[in-house]
């Protein structure tokens, strides 16, 4: 029996497929407590930019999981604007880039950021992510 | 008299000196006398006056012997000798009897040609200078000079053949822009500046233009010609015509053009299936992943389930797929004359709906270009895209405006579509634009697809596609066919 040691998650990915699924993984590992969804990287911005003025430790989640090709917003301008805000919030913030994308030039430009802990590639497994949650916690 | 006429011409053409024999006397032609200098009426046409004043004391026995030889023997010779001229000098000749010569003569008398040793070096100008025509000739290459002093140009025949003009015209230099094709006057005029002023040689493709109004390409090359005190008093150069090799090579081009676009679209292509299709299956494989993880018969039926919406996102995206592979394989051949207010009536009809409900105005205007050759479904398939794109994204505090007209441009035809929407930000969005399931609004409507396929379409048959927008304001497509 596994205790979830992660109690925030945020997934943004416009495939609700893959949304899905991964939610139903987190649920039925029990990985984390509480997941926070956004289809695109600007409504994610938008969330963290609003929390950086009235600081709430517990809306910040632990685990960022980012996909890269998104309407709107996409992973790259959102990795832009969150690394600047990033410190500023008052917590430890582990981000994976998630994506199907197998091109070397978007692997070893995310894999090059700081803010980016690794580049999965899709399909994650479900091994990989419970071991990502525990790592985590 | 030599009976072969063929060769009496050819012997009077190139001037060549001879004696013809009769059994006491003998005829010197005038171009024997000639040659050494005399008038006809100076000379005594006697064999003694021959040896004792003209011929070179040393050879005159030989001389003897041979002729003596030849008139009563019929003994052909061949010899060296000099003869002094009316200034006093040594001219050298060969002396040929007829069958050393190398044509066959068939006279009835007997000849001695006095062929000159000068002839020799004559001989090789000719030939050098038949090598040259024939050079020029055969590489469409023409000479020409310009004397600034006289203020006149010259031209080889050569070049006013290249340039269609007759051999006795004269070339004029004040006009000299006349053989310019007109959007290449410039470049002639920069490059002979050029050279005339600082010496700045050149060497470079330039369209010409004939005395028939033929336009051509040619290579120019010139350079400055100086004079002892280091003036440029000159230009010398050649013409060559390389209209065959420019048109070929530009056909090349085209060809190179066409196929680096064929395979950036392929490239593209490739991509766009190793992305979107890899997004399915790999969801297809986290479910499978699931079902073999979780416990409860209902837990894996109900993830069976969301199997039929992969399956059918799938479906969709193959079924795009398709939609760029028919473009793919379209070709020019399939075009037909495409009316646009046909086109439009068409498409008006198919979104009839959303233009009433979104009371939207489209204004027309197709009076500068009302036809034009393209693929009927792919015009329909464009102007359906761009209007109902315009609805689609209309400003939320006014009803939209289209407008929808065609206009030449640089001889080329175009069809811009301007609405009064809600833009787009291009700094931000202006490279993705035209990528396939890219979609920048909050729309329940978008796709990402539209725009994607109208841009293949165009390209796909040599046409260009270009956005203006101004976020609140508008979006302006033109389309350059």
């Amino acid at each position: 029996m596994k205790t979830s040691t992660v109690e925030l998650a945020c997934i943004i990915d416009d495939d609700s497929v893959y949304v899905n699924l991964v939610k139903k993984i987190i649920e039925t590992k029990k990985l984390c407590e509480n997941l926070l969804v956004f289809s695109d990287g600007k409504q994610s911005i938008e969330y963290f930019e609003a929390i950086l003025q009235n600081l709430e430790a517990e809306q910040i989640p632990e685990i960022i999981f980012l996909d890269l090709n998104m309407p709107v917003m996409d992973g790259w301008e959102f990795l832009e604007r969150f690394t600047k805000i990033k410190n500023k919030l008052d917590k430890a913030i582990t981000l994976y880039v998630v994506s199907s994308s197998i091109n070397p030039l978007d692997i070893n430009r995310a894999k090059s950021l700081s803010s980016v802990e690794d580049y999965l590639i899709k399909p994650v497994n479900i091994s990989e992510l419970e071991s990502i949650f525990t790592k985590t916690a | 008299m030599i009976k072969n006429t063929l060769f009496k011409n050819v012997i009077n053409d190139i001037d060549i000196g001879y004696w013809e024999l009769y059994d006491n006397t003998s005829n010197w032609s005038a171009a024997f006398i000639k040659k050494l200098g005399y008038n006809p009426d100076d000379v005594e046409i006697k064999l003694d006056y021959f040896l004792n004043d003209l011929i070179h004391p040393d050879q005159r026995d030989a001389f003897r012997d041979n002729f003596f030889n030849l008139v009563r023997h019929y003994l052909d010779f061949k010899q060296e000798i000099s003869i002094k001229c009316k200034n006093g000098e040594y001219k050298e000749f060969i002396c040929i009897t007829n069958d050393n010569l190398p044509v066959n003569v068939h006279g009835d008398s007997k000849v001695i040609f006095f062929n000159e040793k000068k002839y020799i070096t004559n001989k090789k100008v000719k030939k050098d200078n038949f090598y040259y025509q024939e050079s020029a000739e055969m590489t469409s290459t023409g000479s020409w000079y310009v004397d600034f002093k006289k203020q006149k140009s010259y031209w080889d025949d050569q070049t006013k053949k290249i340039l269609e003009y007759p051999e006795d015209y004269t070339p004029s230099l004040k006009d000299s822009s006349q053989y310019y094709a007109e959007d290449h006057q410039q470049l002639a005029a920069d490059c002979f500046f050029k050279c005339a002023m600082a010496g700045n040689p050149f060497d470079t493709e330039i369209k010409m233009l004939t005395s028939k109004g033929r336009e051509f390409w040619a290579k120019a090359i010139g350079k400055a010609v100086y004079n002892d005190d280091n003036e440029i008093i000159g230009i010398r150069g050649v013409f060559q015509d390389i209209d065959e090799e420019k048109s070929k090579a530009i056909t090349l081009q085209k060809t190179s053009d066409i196929i680096a676009s064929q395979n950036s679209r392929l490239f593209n292509f490739a991509h766009i299936v190793s992305h979107n299709l890899r997004s399915h299956s790999s969801n297809l494989s986290l479910i499978t992943q699931l079902i073999d993880d979780v416990n409860s018969i209902e837990e894996k039926l109900e993830l069976i389930t969301s199997i039929k919406d992969i399956s059918e996102s799938l479906n969709s995206t193959i079924s795009h797929l398709n939609e760029v592979v028919t473009i793919q394989t379209q070709t020019d051949q399939n075009r037909v004359e495409v009316c646009l207010e046909m086109t439009m009536a068409t498409v008006k009809k198919s979104i009839s709906r959303i233009i009433r409900e979104s009371n939207a105005t489209i204004n027309v205007d197709f009076s500068q270009v009302k036809c034009l050759p393209y693929i009927p479904a792919y015009m329909e398939s464009i102007v359906l895209n761009l209007l109902t794109n315009a609805i689609k994204y209309k400003h939320p505090e006014r009803d939209p405006v289209i407008s929808i007209k065609t206009y030449i441009k640089d001889k080329k035809t175009y069809l811009e579509v301007s609405d009064n929407g809600i833009g787009i930000d291009m700094d931000k969005f202006g490279k993705k634009l035209f990528g396939m399931y890219k979609t920048f609004h909050y729309n329940k409507d978008a796709v990402g697809i539209g725009l994607f396929i109208t841009k293949n379409q165009i390209e796909s048959l040599g046409g260009q596609i270009f956005v203006e927008s101004e976020v609140n304001k508008g979006t302006t497509f033109k389309i350059q066919f």
